[in-house]
C-alpha cells in the first residue's frame, strides 16, 4: 500500500503529555475546534439531552407534574407491554420486516453498483443512475400515495396481473402481501441512492490490481470476484453493521402510511404501535417504555454485529 | 441513510411526516335546513360587558383553523372574520393553529410542553372521545383548564342567560360535580342531523328503481348498479379507523358499530352483540359479490371517495350534507347535468319499520369548545371575549359575518349576499369561511343554511326519521379520574382488535364461525369494565 496513513502525517505526541497536547492543538487549530462546536451541541441537545426524558418509562407521567413530579411506577409499563396482547406480534413483525429488508434491500445497491461499474457507456450509466435515485428525493407521503394508487384493485399492478390472466387483489388489504409490498417498494426507493457510496468506494480500488489481474489472465467475472468485491468489502461490512444496528427502527412512517386494520397482523411493528399508543392515545409513559426496550435491542444487535465482524473480518466500527 | 431515526426524535419526525395520514375527527359543522324555524335562537341581548372592551392585553388562542379558510389566509387573525371580531370586541388575539389533520398530536405535545395559551379550542368533552386523557374533571384537577362557574357568573352574562333558559344545555356542559369547563359549541335544532346514506337518483330512474328502504331493496339496487351501470364499487364510504357506513346498514340489525343505549336504557357495546354477526354476514356477502367497494379500508381520505363518486364507479355512499352531498352535486352536475344524489332513509330489515339508530348530534358538541387554561393570566378578559359570541351582535357575526358585506337583513332574517353565494371563483363554503366561524363556541343560528339544492333540504327530513335520539350515546358524559385511567388502559387494545377483526370478517379473511371467539377475546380485554364505566357515567349524567 502506498497510501499515506494518518500516523505518518500527524506529529508524534507522547502519551504522558497528551492532555497538554490537546491544549496546544486547540491553540493551533482554533478555527477547526470552533467548527466542531455546532456538531457537538447538536448531539448534546438533540441526542443526549432527551435521553433524560426516558425516565418517564418508569413513571406515571403527567405533563402537568413534569418529569420529576410524576410518580415512580417501576417496571409497570414494561410489564404491561410484555404481557400485552400485541407483544409477540409486534416483535415478530419488526424482526421479519427488517430481516427481509436487510436480505433484499441491502445487497440490491451493491449489485446495481457492480453492474454499473461494468458499463462503459458514460451517458447510459449516468441516465440509469439518475433514474434510479430519483425516488429517493420524493417525499414519503407521495411515495406511499403512488404505492397505493398502483396497488388498488383497479391500479396498474392489477391491470398487469389481469393481462397475464391473474385475479385482482387489493395488495394493501392483504396481510400476506404487506411485507412484500413494503420491501420491494423500499428497494425501488433506495437502490439508486445506495449505489452512490459503493460507486465511490469502487473508484478507490487501485487500478494496478486490475492490470495485474488482467496479466494473470482474469476475465471480467474473475476481476469482479477477485478484485472489485474484496475492495468493496470494508465498505459493505461497515454499512452492514450500521444497518443491523438500526434493524429494529424500521421506517415506521412508511408503515403507518401504508397499513390499515386489515393488515395490522403483519404490518404492525413496535414503532407504529408506540405511535398509536403513545402519541395518539396520550400514553407517553407506556410508549417510552416500549421505545426504550426497542433501543436496548438495537444496542445489543449493534454490539453483536460489530463483535462478529471483528472476529471474522477484522473490520469493525470500533 | 434514509430511515435513520433516533428513538427520542420520534415525536418530532412523527408530527412532520406521519400524521398527515392520520385522520383525527375534525368535524365540519353542518348547519341544517333552510326552513326558518320560528323560534330562531339569536341569543339573548347582551347585558354585561361593554363592547368593545378597552384593554391593552393580548389573548392567545390555540384552535383548529377551518380548512376552507386556510386557502385564503394562514392565520385567523388575518381573516376578515378575525379582524372584525377584534374590532367588535376590542380584544387582540394571537392565534396558533395546528396543521390540518395533526391537531390531536399537536394538542398532546402542547399539553406535554406545559406552555399553554389563554384559551384552547378543542374537544374538552368526556367519554372516550375526550382530547385530554381523563376528561374535563382531570383537566381541571391537573390545572390544565379552569372551572368556569365563577367566571361565567361574573363575566359572561350572555352565556349565563342562555344556560338559565335552557336547562338541558346547562346539564350537558357541566361535569358530574357541577363544574363548567368550556364555552360550548351549540347546534341549532335543525342542525342536528347532517349525515346519512345517499344514492344516485339519475341511475335509479334510468333503471326504473325506487329509492331503497330495506336491506333487501338496497341489495337489488346495488346489484343493478354493478351489473347494469358497470359500477366497480357500487357502495363506497370513507374509512377512518371506523368504517363510515356509520350505523347505516349495521343499524338495521338493531345494534351499532360502537357503544349505544338499548331500549332499556342500558349501555351496550354493539360489536359484540349477537346481531352484529348478522350485520357482518351482510357486509361480507356484499363485499364478496363486489357490491361493497373492494378497497374500502384504503379510503382514508375524502379524495379516494370523491374520485369514485365522480368517475361513476360508485353509486351510493354515506356522507355529510353539504361537505358531501352538496359538494358532489356541485361537481357532478358540471360533468353530467343529470347527476343527482338523493338521501335514502336509514335502511331497516322489514318494510315500514323505523330505523333503530342513525346519525344524530346533540345540541352541545364538545368537538370545538373553548376552555380557559390554568396558565391564563387574563382569564376574566378571555371569558368576556368568549361571551361575545353568545350575544345578539356576536351571534350574527359568528354565523353570518358582516352586515352589508356578507349578509343583509331581509324582514329581520339575515340572508347571505350574492357576493357569498354566487362567487365566480370560490364556492359557498369557502366564502363563508372568510366571514364567519364555521366551527366553534357560539350558538349556531337556525336561519343559517348552506343548502344549495332542494335534495339537501329533503335529506335532513329523511335522515331524521330514526330513533337515534334514544339510542345514540351522548358525547359529553364524564368519567371520573379513576375511570378514565382505566379507559385509557383498555381502549387502544380493544379498538385496535375490533377494527382489525371487522375488516377481516367483512373481507372474508376470517370465517364468521370465529365470531364467538372474537367476542370472547374482546371480553377478556376488559370490555365489560369499559361498558360499566360508560354506564355509570351515563347514569350520573342523567342524574345531573
Amino acid at each position: 500500500m502506498n497510501t499515506i496513513s494518518p500516523e505518518t502525517v500527524m506529529p508524534f505526541i507522547p502519551k504522558k503529555r497528551s492532555r497538554l497536547g490537546i491544549l496546544i492543538d486547540i491553540r493551533k487549530n482554533k478555527l477547526l475546534y470552533v467548527m466542531l462546536c455546532p456538531v457537538l451541541l447538536y448531539y448534546v441537545i438533540f441526542h443526549y439531552g432527551p435521553m433524560y426524558g426516558a425516565i418517564i418509562a418508569f413513571k406515571d407521567f403527567s405533563p402537568r407534574l413534569g418529569i420529576w413530579g410524576s410518580d415512580w411506577v417501576g417496571f409497570e409499563h414494561f410489564q404491561a407491554f410484555f404481557t400485552g396482547p400485541y407483544f409477540w406480534r409486534t416483535i415478530k413483525n419488526t424482526i421479519l420486516i427488517s430481516f427481509y429488508q436487510l436480505l433484499f434491500g441491502f445487497p440490491a445497491p451493491i449489485v446495481l453498483a457492480l453492474l454499473l461499474n461494468e458499463v462503459r457507456h458514460a451517458l447510459f450509466k449516468r441516465t440509469v443512475q439518475t433514474i434510479t435515485y430519483m425516488p429517493h428525493f420524493i417525499s414519503l407521503v407521495v411515495i406511499c400515495g403512488i404505492i397505493k394508487d398502483f396497488t388498488v384493485s383497479d391500479g396498474v399492478m392489477n391491470d398487469i396481473i389481469v393481462f397475464f390472466g391473474g385475479e385482482r387483489t387489493t395488495f394493501l388489504l392483504e396481510p400476506s402481501f404487506f411485507r412484500s409490498v413494503y420491501v420491494t417498494s423500499g428497494v425501488w426507493q433506495h437502490i439508486g441512492w445506495g449505489t452512490i457510496i459503493f460507486l465511490a468506494a469502487l473508484t478507490g480500488i487501485d487500478q494496478e490490481q486490475y492490470e495485474a489481474a488482467k496479466i494473470d489472465g482474469a476475465g471480467r467475472w474473475k476481476q469482479m470476484t477477485n478484485v472489485t468485491l474484496p475492495g468493496l468489502m470494508p465498505t459493505i461490512i461497515i454499512l452492514l453493521i450500521l444497518e443491523v444496528g438500526r434493524m429494529m427502527n424500521i421506517g415506521f412512517e412508511k408503515i403507518i402510511l401504508l397499513y390499515n386494520p386489515g393488515t395490522y397482523e403483519t404490518a404492525d411493528v413496535i414503532s407504529s404501535y408506540v405511535y398509536r399508543v403513545g402519541l395518539q392515545d396520550f400514553n407517553y409513559s407506556f410508549s417510552s417504555a416500549v421505545g426504550l426496550f426497542n433501543s436496548v435491542i438495537n444496542f445489543i444487535l449493534l454490539i453483536c454485529s460489530n463483535w462478529l465482524s471483528r472476529k471474522f473480518n477484522d473490520t469493525s466500527l470500533w | 441513510m434514509g430511515k435513520y431515526m433516533n428513538k427520542k426524535s420520534i415525536s418530532m419526525a412523527l408530527s412532520v411526516v406521519v400524521a398527515s395520514s392520520v385522520f383525527v375527527g375534525c368535524s365540519k359543522q353542518e348547519a341544517g335546513g333552510s326552513t326558518t324555524s320560528p323560534k330562531a335562537s339569536a341569543g339573548p341581548t347582551a347585558a354585561g360587558a361593554k363592547y368593545p372592551i378597552s384593554t391593552q392585553e393580548t389573548l392567545t388562542s390555540w384552535e383548529q383553523m377551518d380548512t376552507n379558510l386556510a386557502s385564503f389566509v394562514p392565520n385567523l387573525a388575518e381573516s376578515t372574520f378575525g379582524m372584525q371580531l377584534e374590532k367588535e370586541t376590542g380584544v387582540k388575539v394571537k392565534y396558533t393553529h395546528p396543521a390540518d389533520g395533526q391537531s390531536k398530536e399537536q394538542f398532546n405535545l402542547m399539553i406535554a410542553s406545559n406552555k399553554l395559551p389563554d384559551v384552547i379550542e378543542y374537544n374538552w368533552g368526556g367519554g372516550g372521545t375526550a382530547a385530554y386523557p381523563g376528561g374535563p374533571e382531570k383537566a381541571i384537577a391537573d390545572k390544565v383548564i379552569l372551572p368556569l362557574n365563577d367566571l361565567i357568573d361574573k363575566n359572561a352574562p350572555n352565556l349565563k342567560k342562555l344556560l338559565q333558559q335552557d336547562k338541558e344545555l346547562d346539564k350537558m356542559i357541566k361535569t358530574d360535580s357541577g363544574k363548567y369547563y368550556a364555552f360550548p359549541m351549540i347546534r341549532p335544532d335543525n342542525g342536528l342531523v347532517f349525515r346519512g346514506p345517499m344514492i344516485r337518483k339519475d341511475w335509479l330512474d334510468e333503471l326504473n328503481l325506487q329509492v331503497p328502504k330495506t336491506i333487501d331493496e338496497w341489495y337489488t339496487v346495488l346489484k343493478a348498479f354493478k351489473e347494469k351501470k358497470g359500477a366497480t364499487a357500487p357502495f363506497t364510504a370513507q374509512y377512518s379507523s371506523e368504517l363510515n357506513i356509520q350505523d347505516a346498514f349495521i343499524g338495521a340489525f338493531k345494534t351499532a358499530n360502537r357503544f349505544y343505549i338499548d331500549d332499556q336504557g342500558k349501555v351496550r357495546y354493539g360489536p359484540i352483540d349477537p346481531q352484529f354477526k348478522d350485520a357482518l354476514t351482510l357486509l361480507r356477502k356484499w363485499y364478496a359479490e363486489g357490491l361493497l367497494d373492494k378497497d374500502f379500508a384504503l379510503n382514508t381520505d375524502s379524495k379516494a371517495l370523491d374520485n369514485k363518486l365522480m368517475s361513476d364507479s360508485a353509486g351510493a355512499t354515506v356522507g355529510l350534507l353539504s361537505g358531501g352531498m352538496g359538494r358532489w352535486m356541485d361537481t357532478g352536475k358540471k360533468k353530467n347535468p343529470k347527476f343527482q344524489l338523493v338521501a335514502a332513509p336509514y335502511p331497516t330489515l322489514k318494510q315500514g319499520e323505523r330505523a333503530f339508530i342513525g346519525q344524530r348530534d346533540f345540541k352541545y358538541n364538545p368537538v370545538a369548545s373553548k376552555a380557559v387554561t390554568g396558565d391564563s393570566k387574563n382569564a376574566e378578559l378571555a371569558v368576556k371575549w368568549l361571551d361575545y359570541a353568545y350575544g345578539e351582535k356576536g351571534g350574527l357575526l359568528f354565523n353570518f359575518g358582516i352586515e352589508g358585506e356578507s349578509y343583509k337583513m331581509e324582514n329581520n332574517v339575515p340572508k347571505f349576499t350574492e357576493k357569498i353565494t354566487k362567487n365566480e371563483k370560490f364556492n359557498l363554503q369557502q366564502m363563508v369561511s372568510q366571514y364567519t366561524k364555521p366551527n366553534g363556541p357560539f350558538p349556531g343560528d337556525a336561519r343559517k343554511s348552506f343548502n344549495t339544492f332542494k335534495e339537501q333540504d329533503e335529506a335532513i327530513k329523511i335522515w331524521g326519521e330514526t330513533d337515534a335520539a334514544k339510542h345514540v350515546m351522548p358525547l359529553f358524559i364524564t368519567p371520573t379520574i379513576e375511570e378514565s385511567k382505566e379507559l385509557a388502559k383498555l381502549n387502544t387494545a380493544i379498538s385496535s382488535y375490533k377494527e382489525e377483526m371487522f375488516v377481516k370478517f367483512v373481507m372474508g379473511k376470517e370465517p364468521l364461525d370465529k365470531f364467538d371467539e372474537y367476542v370472547k377475546r374482546i371480553q377478556e380485554m376488559g370490555i365489560d369494565k369499559v361498558t360499566k364505566i360508560n354506564q355509570d357515567a351515563l347514569d350520573r349524567y342523567n342524574k345531573r
